[in-house]
């Protein structure tokens, strides 16, 4: 459905125009000013890039951020992986069967996916104290677990639904148990859904915000929780705050630019779309 | 599944069918090794979360306030209270803001550039399009808090500075210093964020046969652009409008960080929500089962807003 007409086209550059200028002028000006020196950023010229660029300011923003870099990334990287096994073989379970059971248990998980995680803080900050968990990452770890596999079993189940079942039944005419068909056929097709799924929960887990607010120590403290302290404590240096939000940013970012493709088809999961 | 719809003689389709149901059913069930390794991990923490779910509701009939837990029975003593609270209210209407502004202009908006990406004739603009305001939904709030708080810093921030330095004085203002308005510049940056968020999934459902053959006809039919959007595209796509509404909707409810990391609640607590407010409750005045009553609240608004979405989703899932 293209259409070709100059009133179109003209519509379409301003939009595009319009959008630009909204999504371009912001991510500029951050990193204009994380490269500026506080006396350049005195002078207000917010627009001009600096003449002196400050890769110091990457330095001391890094220095500060390190210690929470490395939580986030520990914490991230082992809710991803042990999400994307178990979504996997819930999701795989709630695609293939078609029992009474399946059906409540997918009621419980679409609720379970948008539940505001202030329904549930309390009891888990609790549960989280008195086991001690809350000093160790694998409190938080458990924590997105509970809250991320029941979304990564419906990304993964709606990736399994749309693999044509002929595959599994000749598996299954040659003898394959349920395992051996899971692991060596269907998985291995469903690795892109493997991909997508990830992402998602990477940077879910990566943003995530109030729970690693509640729960997290000094020495579990997450990379969120981090800028937002600097932001409160670096008042008014603005080339520190942007320079520790880019950083921030880089890592999803940077799966967002390289693996466009596995994040908007995750989100079209997500959106149950298939 | 498709062995029952497809036609069969009058006389074998009965027993081929129940066959084939036999079949099914056999091939649902699962010997318990097979159970505990595909679905323990999820059930677990299922009951984990509804147990948890459970265990707030019980506190917000308790009577626990300080640290120390309490679980004396107390009724609705802390529901009474929380509705007489002025906070309370200004939180209720706060969130109405974020449910109807946070929602409505964004799908409006994505609704229109989705349109413009399809009819629009310029090669490679929709990748373009798509990369440019994709890329918010890797950022967290946090990231875009901070960066827009600078952006509306009255003083000496971002907007103000260059509307200044270009000569429109009159055009500045003061953003989310001012009570009356902060509520939605704080919007403003969930719109921000959510925008192509939504341009995707109202994309994706464009792409049906069905539908672009039903446009390519009104187009030969000469029917303007307008009524296309409107009486074709708008009417066709209602699942994907229900979806990308229920999930904005869902979002908005949800929003702390922003109110967080932009304002804290403030001006007073203008900017307060009841996401904000259940943490500070919780945390910082220890009127904890104040706190499990907010949040028994956030999720009741939660589940109604999600019932809808959830049936849709069943339904396309078991059909």
């Amino acid at each position: 459905m293209r259409i070709k007409s100059p009133l179109y086209t003209a519509l379409v550059v301003l939009t595009l125009v319009v959008l630009t200028i909204m999504y371009v002028l912001p991510i500029y000006v951050v990193v204009v000013t994380s490269l500026k020196s506080p006396a350049e950023l005195a002078a207000r010229q917010y627009l001009l890039p600096s003449a002196n660029l400050q890769f110091e300011n990457y330095v001391q923003a890094f220095r500060l951020i390190f210690p929470s870099l490395l939580n986030s990334t520990i914490i991230a990287f082992s809710v991803t992986g042990l999400s994307a096994l178990f979504g996997g073989l819930g999701g795989y379970y709630l695609s293939r069967t078609r029992t009474v059971f399946a059906r409540i248990l997918f009621i419980l998980v679409g609720i379970a996916i948008y539940l505001p995680y202030q329904a549930i803080l309390i009891p888990l900050v609790q549960l989280m104290a008195r086991t001690g968990l809350a000093l160790t990452h694998f409190g938080l770890i458990l924590s997105y677990l509970i809250l991320n596999v029941p979304l990564a079993s419906v990304l993964m189940g709606t990736f399994f639904l749309a693999i044509p079942r002929e595959l599994e039944e000749a598996a299954e005419v040659d003898g394959a148990n349920r395992f051996q068909i899971f692991f060596r056929v269907v998985s291995p097709i469903a690795l892109p859904a493997y991909a997508s799924t990830a992402i998602i929960i990477f940077t879910q887990v990566w943003n995530e915000f109030l729970l690693a607010l509640t729960l997290a120590t000094p020495r579990t403290q997450t990379i969120q929780i981090k800028l937002a302290e600097i932001k409160g404590s670096f008042v008014a240096q603005y080339h520190l705050q942007m320079a520790a939000a880019l950083i921030t940013l880089l890592v999803p970012l940077l799966f967002f630019l390289l693996l466009g493709q596995y994040f908007v088809r995750g989100i079209l999961a997500g959106a149950l779309k298939g | 599944m498709s062995i029952s719809s497809e036609r069969q003689e009058p006389g074998i389709a009965a027993p081929v069918e129940r066959r084939a149901r036999r079949r099914r059913r056999a091939r649902d069930r699962l010997s318990f090794g097979e159970f505990l390794v595909f679905l323990a991990p999820l059930l677990i923490f299922l009951i984990l979360l509804y147990g948890m779910l459970i265990w707030t509701f019980y506190v917000s009939v308790a009577d626990w306030r300080g640290v120390a837990p309490n679980y004396t029975f107390a009724g609705f003593k802390w529901y009474d209270m929380m509705f007489d609270l002025a906070r309370f209210r200004q939180d209720v209407v706060n969130n109405l803001k974020w449910l109807v502004i946070g929602v409505i202009p964004t799908v409006v908006v994505a609704l229109f550039i989705a349109y413009i990406l399809e009819i629009g004739s310029i090669r490679g603009v929709e990748n373009y399009v798509r990369t440019l305001i994709l890329y918010p939904v890797a950022m967290s709030f946090i990231v875009s808090g901070t960066i827009w708080s600078w952006m509306y810093q009255p003083d000496r921030g971002v907007f103000n500075t260059i509307l200044r330095s270009i000569g429109l004085e009159q055009f500045t203002g003061r953003f989310i210093t001012n009570p009356d308005t902060a509520t939605y510049w704080l919007i403003t940056i969930f719109i921000w964020q959510y925008l192509g968020f939504s341009v995707i999934i109202l994309q994706s459902s464009f792409r049906t046969t069905e539908l672009q053959e039903m446009i390519e006809s009104a187009i030969v039919d000469g029917a303007s652009r307008l009524r296309i959007l409107l009486q074709i595209i708008v009417p066709n796509i209602r699942g994907g409008i229900l979806i990308l509404v229920s999930l904005l909707l869902i979002s908005s409810l949800k929003v702390f960080d922003i109110v967080y990391v932009v304002t804290f609640g403030g001006p007073g607590f203008a900017t307060d929500v009841l996401a904000f407010y259940m943490v500070v409750a919780t945390f910082q005045q220890h009127l904890v089962s104040l706190g499990a009553g907010i949040g028994v609240i956030i999720f009741l608004l939660a589940f109604i807003i999600v019932i809808p979405y959830t049936i849709y989703a069943f339904r396309k899932w078991f059909e």
